[in-house]
């Protein structure tokens, strides 16, 4: 047990029986009352989002996690299939939990994934990633009406908006995060 | 802050600038307090602590002046309060008007604020203010009747309906009302203009006057883009009450701090004394950084107070 005000981003509790993670993390006092903490928690298995407020001094059921190496291997389009770098082990995270992951991890590459018990929690992609360009439009010369920008799909099938002068083959660095690109890699 | 001295200045009001170490504050157990300590080298050495708000200062200067006053003074509240909205060192505007209430206050506000915005000002920070009592937010948002649910049980089967989880042990009807209050009406507040909030229900105790024959008390709250930014009082200014209100409040802060390092401040029964020869006043207190994060359009206070303590502690200054 942990008192609601020591939860922090990233804190692990488990909410009638269900395991969460929090997201978000802000001090409220309502005028002149006690301290209360309003947390934006994740369920990872679901996906599902629970926005809860409560005072700093109740307590909530945290949960202890582990983060283990994996390497990605590949999805059938229901799972995602991984394999435990230590113990070659295989384990199994439903898409569903993930979206558009898919699109932003490669095969082959190791990801930190949180585990509770034996439980797949999150799949930690870092917030900046190379990737390269598997598909360009050619840009249309003239075509400013768009603001230079063009479709490209990444080695993963992710679509992103860059500007005209990248081409297929170069390397591009992405935020995972809104999916924008950032700057063009020269090797 | 310039614009904002000369209007109060034009308004007739008196400027003045009292300590931010104290010997003594008003009990307030929801505030956590800074102490420091005063050595003295021929005499015994004891605790001072800094002002959460400069309110204990002010009210002894309108007892003495019978004046109206203001003051931007630098406060201090400690604890877990850091966060976006939040430093534990913060500016505040503290304003009290002799002769007015709590509704003379919201139109005094709205001219301050409308005459000394920022230029570029969002609409959610810029008079008119939109205008709704607690009662009518809790029947919009959270669907119950504040005035019919004023026993703890009953508003404890309120909250229970809502969904939520609620401690085995039973609690003050304040307490579960916040809980009401900030997951089901705050968050749900209108935001497009700001927004008072009046007729706090009378369990929240605090210095404000009771309204007669209902069951609030005469004070507002001021939000502005989702922000609590101002609050107001009419100043509660019977000795008798303000003493009552003392020995309540003082024991109920020593017995929820009893058992942990958090500073118990003195306090000094002597105080209610002041309001023997005290003016009808309205006062409020502004969150300066606050404003200025909402008129500038910044998401956090952080971006505007330089050396702010939460940016420092973090990292690891």
């Amino acid at each position: 047990m942990i008192k609601a005000g020591q939860i922090d981003k990233g804190t692990a509790l488990l909410i009638k029986g269900q395991p969460f993670i929090c997201v978000e993390r802000e001090f409220v006092n309502p005028g002149k009352g006690s301290a209360f903490v309003r947390l934006k928690l994740k369920s990872p298995s679901t996906g599902q989002v629970l926005r809860e407020t409560m005072k700093t001094q109740d307590n909530a059921e945290d949960i202890t996690v582990e983060d283990r190496d994996c390497q990605y291997l590949y999805n059938d389009g229901e799972q995602f299939h991984f394999m435990m770098t230590e113990t070659y082990e295989q384990i199994e995270v439903p898409m569903g939990s993930f979206p558009d992951y898919q699109f932003i991890m490669k095969e082959g590459e190791t990801y930190r994934v949180t585990f509770w018990e034996h439980q797949p929690l999150d799949i930690q992609v870092p917030t900046k990633v190379v990737y390269e360009v598997a598909e360009a439009e050619e840009a249309v010369k003239g075509d400013t009406v768009t603001g230079a920008t063009k479709n490209v799909t990444t080695e993963t099938g992710l679509v992103v908006r860059v500007p005209i002068f990248i081409k297929q083959g170069e390397k591009i660095l992405v935020n995972t995060e809104t999916k924008e690109y950032l700057e063009r890699v020269n090797k | 802050m310039r614009l904002m001295r000369s209007w109060f200045d034009r308004k007739g009001y008196l400027e003045v600038d009292t300590p931010i170490l104290s010997t003594h504050l008003i009990p307030e157990p929801t505030i956590a307090h800074f102490a420091t300590r005063f050595i003295g080298e021929f005499r015994p050495s004891r605790e001072l602590y800094l002002v959460p708000s400069p309110e204990v200062f002010m009210k002894q200067i309108i007892a003495d002046t019978h004046r109206s006053i203001y003051q931007f003074s630098h406060c201090f509240r400690n604890s877990e309060q850091i966060g976006n909205h939040h430093n534990p060192e913060f500016t505040m505007l503290e304003y009290y008007t002799v002769g007015a209430d709590e509704e003379d206050s919201i139109a005094i506000t709205e001219e301050l604020l409308s005459k000394t915005a920022l230029p570029g000002s969002p609409e959610h920070v810029l008079p008119p203010f939109a205008k709704m009592s607690v009662a009518e937010a809790c029947m919009r948002y959270a669907k119950f009747d504040l005035e019919k649910n004023q026993a703890p049980a009953d508003l404890r089967r309120i909250a229970q309906s809502l969904g939520l989880t609620l401690p085995h042990h039973p609690e003050s009807w304040e307490t579960t009302f916040n809980r009401i209050f900030l997951n089901f009406v705050e968050p749900n507040l209108p935001q497009e203009k700001p927004l008072v909030l009046y007729d706090y229900p009378k369990q929240i105790d605090c210095l404000a006057r009771e309204t007669s024959g209902r069951p609030y008390r005469r004070r507002w709250e001021l939000y502005a883009g989702g922000v609590e930014l101002a609050n107001c009082y009419d100043e509660e200014r019977d000795v008798q009450k303000v003493t009552e209100y003392y020995r309540r409040e003082y024991a109920a802060l020593v017995s929820s701090r009893a058992a942990s390092d958090e500073v118990i401040p003195d306090v000094n029964y002597d105080f209610p004394k002041i309001f023997t020869d005290f003016p009808q006043c309205s006062g409020v207190a502004l969150g300066f950084d606050r404003l200025l994060m909402l008129q500038g359009r910044h998401k956090t206070i952080g971006d505007l107070i330089l050396f702010n303590v939460s940016a420092m502690m973090a990292d690891g200054d």
